[in-house]
């Protein structure tokens, strides 16, 4: 007993990977026709979707704190991209306009994050939500309810939905760029040392002379940046894009992260462990889709797994020494 | 009444308490004293249900009895006053001094009887306030006259005070004395944790002493004289010194001291702090526990905002507002409370050694980790720190080990100041040593130690000169031949020396 | 003049000052006439009473230093219960009713055992509750509808003796609740844990109790907001409750209430409650004003980014406050050791 929890509290990935197999295998099982070509190109391609989601989320976490904007950052980037593409400009210059607005947009929400919860000392989830919503309410006004486009233009759209070999998804190749940037940027630079001290033990990380506050704001503001261009990609991913479509999505990025081993505290985790924690998720949310279950049985089992992972993971200390 | 038998406690390594005992008879006032790392804090918080002993029982009046939860206290008639105080800011003198205990009639509770019963208490302390007043806007001396009626009013038959009156002024005092006379002749049995010689022999009946997690000695006030207690508080008879602080820091009188201040105040624990440091030399700062080195060193690293005074570092007015502007000054900060403040558990043993490093430098800039690996292999090469890999986890290390790896993670910076506060509390004896040495190499190559201990050996191991403190000043500095540990004992329990010409014993 | 220092140095004045700026652009622009209206006042009651009893709920929460963001799901529970027990168990009316806030309450002190035993922090812990309650809420009913009593909705839209709406009496109940609990040694408790639970529990406070019977209360008021909001609405709905749940916390830390508990007074959620209240509706009004068409989008966003900055203006002004706090005190202080 004590091995198989020394085995669960260690080896998270290893564990998420065991999970999301089974999940897999049982699947196919209750229903075989689910194994197929389009099914499994389509997994790829949800999974690096939420990878790139996720990325922002996984360094936020880090810190020790969260971000509930991820959704709405993808929401809005995404409407604007849909727009700019349309808006007459050469696919060159349009798709470098989008890219530019994404990252603007993303960085000056994920600076407001920062300064909010680094600055202000409020608390992550509350501040980062409060500011998701107000992001939330400006799609609307801007599209007047619904937008003039809701999808982008077609060369876009081919440019990632592709899938070679009719299996893999171009938009692969996105996230193997964004893998490589979140591991050079997690993995070789003084500011991911700072950044994991910090998460680790805050006091300790301010006494050593970090400067926890200014280290946080960046954070927020890189993380914002990467949920922009999530928006950006995410925009050709769907087939709708409206108002709010991504909103649900931040739930679904801080899930991936703690089930890929990522301290819901901070100080411990790694991409590679969100990654994994994506795959596990969307092969689940398959799963639930060919069970067809209901939408109440869905939350009940989100709700749930929260419960479990936060009770493994999470627990404060006693009072009583 | 009252028997703690063989109570032991251990925290991690550390043996707070080994088989340690305690008997209380009614209408008798006890005092409980010892030094650091006695335990007798941490004995009186077993009585109180806040931890949890290892081993060992009580009894009550002959029976055995389990105190399980704070609960259970009240019960047995058992009431303490806590040293760092059990009370709510946000509520009223009144709230607090009844809570848990509130009267009531039917659901809610009767303010009249509260106030009733309060009454008295409140008039015998001399608390003339209303007491609807919040306790965060009192002084900390009527906070812990405050914290003295709760117990009161709990109506116990055994009372603990846990170094209440270290912040009471002596009016205060008379009154709580006072009022622990009556108890006494009510019956009650009255067991106080001081440091205040004078206290002892002016109201207690009865003595125990705790060293080193045991009791040594148990026996009335009456049989033992100022130098018999703190004989077997320290294993030392006290020696008092006069001296004039300005003599002994001759042989410096050319250079410029390294960190120099000046009447540092903060409220309320440190009242006006003179220091002096000079390179090359391993300043000690000792004295009892919670005397205000702690706050000292930190208020010199920017961590404690400082009230008043000045400061000095390299003959400069500086006032550093957080660690990092000390930090890159060149200032390095040891902490004794490892896991709180240095040790970084879930990090890699590599990591926590580069951590002061990884301060320095461009934030985006190329860092692999196998400068990273390199950079940990030689501190613990030249520090001889036992960790298996650099890629293991800081937690896996005992204790000495993990104190090495911050020692290293600070020399390899080369700080010209280095503060440790109690870097050794909890290191077993050979890393002691070590780090001692590694300590006094780097003090030879110029850099300047300030190092605050509870360990009266250690200081006079290490130390050239020894500032003590008590209750927020420094109170006494030793240096040459004085670093004796009689007179390290003395300057400890401001025992002053009778024979001094006057003028000299401020 | 002693009543106005105490309320400048009440964490509730933010709010309170908030909650004068918001009414008086809410009466000048609906103008006077308009607001001082019977039938207004009523109406705006009516619609409120819920979002208010959920805001109280959330300060006692607040007050013992938590948050509970499925504190709006609650409600939504509690509705739909409201809506369905009668028919599912073929009980009567008031029976149902009666079962569904007993249900609330126990669904909430849930919450407190989940918190108590297991030791996950609050927000998290809530953010995870929205889920399995919502779950449970579009099991009962997975689609808005239902069918209520219209002679319920009448009684609570009646006006008792010509002025008195039913939800005023309401309201006024559960804040006489709360005087009247602030009384017992529970309320005083739950501050105590909210400032220090170390302390609390050293002075012998059953912490897990009080955090429990806290937890029920707050249920108490939140399962009476899912019935108002049943007889205002008529009609069950699983999921728009949720909305209930940001709101109460955002008009609590605008009203000032500490978030990190320990003292408080429930003016503090009225006051922030109201604020968000008159500030939506004194944004409609003014984009009334304004030339030009302006969708309901703007409205939202105006206020979503009013109450934003409410919320930053009410934290840093607290924070103020404290520090003004302090300094006065060391001057008392002072004083009284130079006596």
């Amino acid at each position: 007993m004590e091995r198989i929890r020394h085995f669960f509290r260690t080896r998270q990935i290893a564990v998420a990977l065991l999970i999301t197999v089974f999940l897999f295998v049982l699947t196919t099982l209750i229903n075989p026709r689910s194994l197929n070509v389009n099914t499994a190109g389509s997994i790829l391609a949800l999974t690096s979707m939420l990878c790139l989601a996720s990325a922002g989320q996984t360094l936020v976490i880090l810190t020790g704190g969260i971000d509930m904007s991820t959704g709405d950052v993808m929401s809005i980037t995404a409407i604007l991209t849909v727009s700019i593409l349309h808006s007459g400009l050469s696919s060159g210059i349009g798709m470098l306009a989008a890219f530019v607005t994404a990252v603007a947009v993303g960085a000056f929400i994920g600076f407001l994050n920062g300064l909010g919860v680094a600055a202000a000392g409020l608390p992550p989830m509350v501040v980062t939500l409060y500011i998701a919503n107000v992001v939330d309410k400006l799609q609307y006004v801007f599209t007047n309810g619904t937008p003039t486009h809701t999808s982008v233009p077609n060369w876009y759209k081919q440019l990632i939905t592709t899938r070679f070999f009719s299996v893999l998804p171009s938009i692969l190749i996105v996230g193997a760029l964004v893998f490589v940037f979140v591991f050079l940027l997690l993995g070789r630079t003084r500011y991911a040392r700072q950044l994991y001290l910090t998460g680790n033990n805050p006091r300790a990380a301010f006494l050593t002379g970090i400067r926890t506050r200014r280290l946080k704001i960046i954070t927020y503001t890189i993380a914002g940046i990467l949920n922009g261009l999530a928006g950006l990609i995410g925009a050709g991913n769907t087939g709708n894009v409206d108002c709010g479509t991504f909103r649900d999505m931040t739930i679904t990025t801080i899930v991936a992260v703690v089930v890929g081993g990522t301290l819901l505290v901070g100080g411990k985790g790694s991409f590679q462990g969100t990654m994994v924690g994506a795959l596990l998720m969307i092969v689940l949310s398959n799963g639930l889709a060919v069970l067809q279950v209901s939408d109440s049985i869905r939350n009940l089992i989100m709700g749930i797994i929260l419960i479990a992972l936060l009770s493994l993971y999470n627990r404060e200390r006693s009072v009583r020494l | 009444m009252l028997e703690m038998r063989g109570i032991s406690k251990r925290f991690g390594y550390v043996r707070a308490l080994k088989q340690a005992n305690i008997t209380v008879q009614k209408a008798e006032i006890m005092a409980l004293l010892g030094a650091n790392g006695s335990g007798k804090s941490t004995m009186m918080k077993v009585l109180g249900g806040l931890i949890r002993a290892d081993e060992g029982s009580i009894f009550l009046n002959g029976e055995e009895i389990r105190i399980e939860r704070s609960n259970d206290v009240h019960k047995y008639k058992i009431a303490i006053g806590l040293q760092d105080l059990s009370l709510i800011p946000t509520l009223s003198v009144m709230d607090n001094i009844l809570l848990g205990i509130e009267p009531r009639k039917g659901l809610f509770v009767d303010k009249k009887e509260a106030s009733e019963r309060i009454g008295p208490i409140l008039s015998r302390l001399g608390i003339t306030y209303d007491p609807s007043v919040l306790v965060s806007d009192l002084a900390p001396s009527e906070q812990s006259m405050v914290e003295i009626a709760k117990a009161i009013a709990r109506d116990p038959d055994i009372l603990v005070l846990d170094e209440v009156t270290a912040s009471l002024h002596s009016h205060e005092v008379d009154l709580v004395f006072e009022e622990l006379k009556r108890l006494k002749a009510q019956g009650k049995a009255i067991v106080i944790v001081t440091h205040r010689m004078g206290e002892v022999f002016r109201v207690c009946d009865r003595c125990t002493i705790l060293k080193g997690g045991e009791t040594v000695a148990a026996d009335a006030v009456e049989n033992f004289d100022l130098d018999d207690i703190i004989f077997h508080m320290t294993g030392r008879r006290p020696e008092a010194v006069c001296q004039d602080e300005e003599d002994q820091i001759q042989i410096h009188a050319d250079k410029v001291p390294v960190i120099e201040t000046r009447r540092i105040t903060v409220v309320p624990t440190l009242k006006g702090v003179n220091f002096r440091a000079f390179q090359g030399e391993i300043v000690g700062i000792g004295g009892l526990n919670g005397q205000g080195q702690s706050e000292f060193i930190r208020s010199m690293l920017g961590d404690l905002p400082i009230d008043e005074g000045e400061m000095f570092y390299q003959g400069e007015a500086v006032r550093f507002r957080m660690p990092v502007e000390a930090v890159n000054r060149g200032i390095g900060f040891i902490s004794g409370d490892r896991n709180r403040e240095s040790i970084f558990p879930l990090r890699s043993v590599g990591e926590n050694i580069f951590a002061a490093e990884a301060t320095q430098g461009r934030w985006f800039s190329h860092l692999s980790p196998k400068t990273i690996a390199q950079y940990a292999k030689r501190v613990i090469g030249e520090y001889d720190i036992v960790a298996g890999s650099t890629k293991h986890l800081a937690n896996s290390l005992s204790g000495g080990n993990q104190q090495k790896l911050i020692i290293g993670r600070w020399l390899s910076m080369k700080p010209a100041l280095l503060l440790l506060d109690d870097p050794t509390k909890g290191v077993d004896i050979h890393s002691r040593r070590e780090i001692h040495r590694i300590l006094r190499d780097a003090a030879r190559e110029g850099m300047c130690v300030v190092y605050a201990s509870s360990d009266n050996e250690e200081l006079l191991e290490i130390a050239d000169r020894i500032y003590i403190f008590y209750e927020g000043t420094s109170s006494r500095v030793l240096s040459g031949d004085d670093r004796t540990e009689e007179k390290l004992v003395a300057a400890m329990l401001d025992v002053r020396a009778s024979a001094c010409p006057k003028g000299e014993n401020s | 003049m002693k009543r106005l220092t105490k309320l400048r140095l009440s964490p509730a004045y933010s709010g309170f000052l908030l909650m004068m700026i918001s009414l008086f652009a809410y009466i000048i622009l609906r103008g006077p006439a308009a607001f001082f209206n019977i039938n207004n006042l009523a109406s705006l009651f009516k619609n409120y009473t819920p979002i208010i009893l959920v805001t109280m709920a959330q300060a006692f929460l607040m007050f013992m230093g938590y948050i509970d963001i499925s504190i709006g799901a609650q409600l939504s529970f509690a509705n739909v219960l409201a809506v369905n027990l009668p028919t599912m168990l073929g009980v009567p009316v008031w029976l149902g009713w009666l079962l569904a806030l007993v249900l609330t309450m126990l669904l909430a002190s849930l919450n407190g055992l989940i918190i108590s035993y297991l030791r996950i922090p609050a927000l998290l812990e809530s953010f995870a509750m929205i889920f399995v309650i919502r779950g449970i809420n579009l099991a009962i009913q997975p689609k808005p509808g239902g069918h209520v009593d219209p002679a319920i909705n009448r009684a609570y839209d009646r006006l008792l003796f010509g002025f008195l709406p039913t939800s005023v009496v309401i309201l006024a109940v559960a804040l006489l609740v709360w005087m009247l609990l602030k009384r017992t040694t529970l309320v005083n408790h739950l501050f105590a844990i909210g400032a220090n639970e170390r302390n609390a529990y050293a002075s012998g406070i059953n912490t897990i109790r009080t955090k429990v019977l806290t937890y029920a209360i707050a249920g108490l008021f939140t399962g009476v907001a899912g019935l108002c909001y049943t007889a205002a609405y008529a009609t069950g709905n699983p999921i728009t409750g949720e909305i209930y749940g940001l709101q109460s916390i955002s008009a609590c830390i605008i009203g000032g209430v500490p978030m990190a508990g320990g003292f408080g007074t429930v003016f503090s959620a009225l006051f922030g409650i109201s604020f968000q209240i008159f500030v939506k509706d004194s944004v409609v009004q003014v984009f009334k004003m304004l030339p030009g068409v302006y969708t309901t989008y703007w409205h939202n966003l105006f206020t979503d980014f009013i109450i934003l900055v409410g919320l930053v203006a009410a934290i840093f002004f607290v924070r103020r406050q404290d520090k003004h706090r302090l300094a006065e005190v060391s001057a008392m202080l002072e004083k009284r050791g130079n006596d």
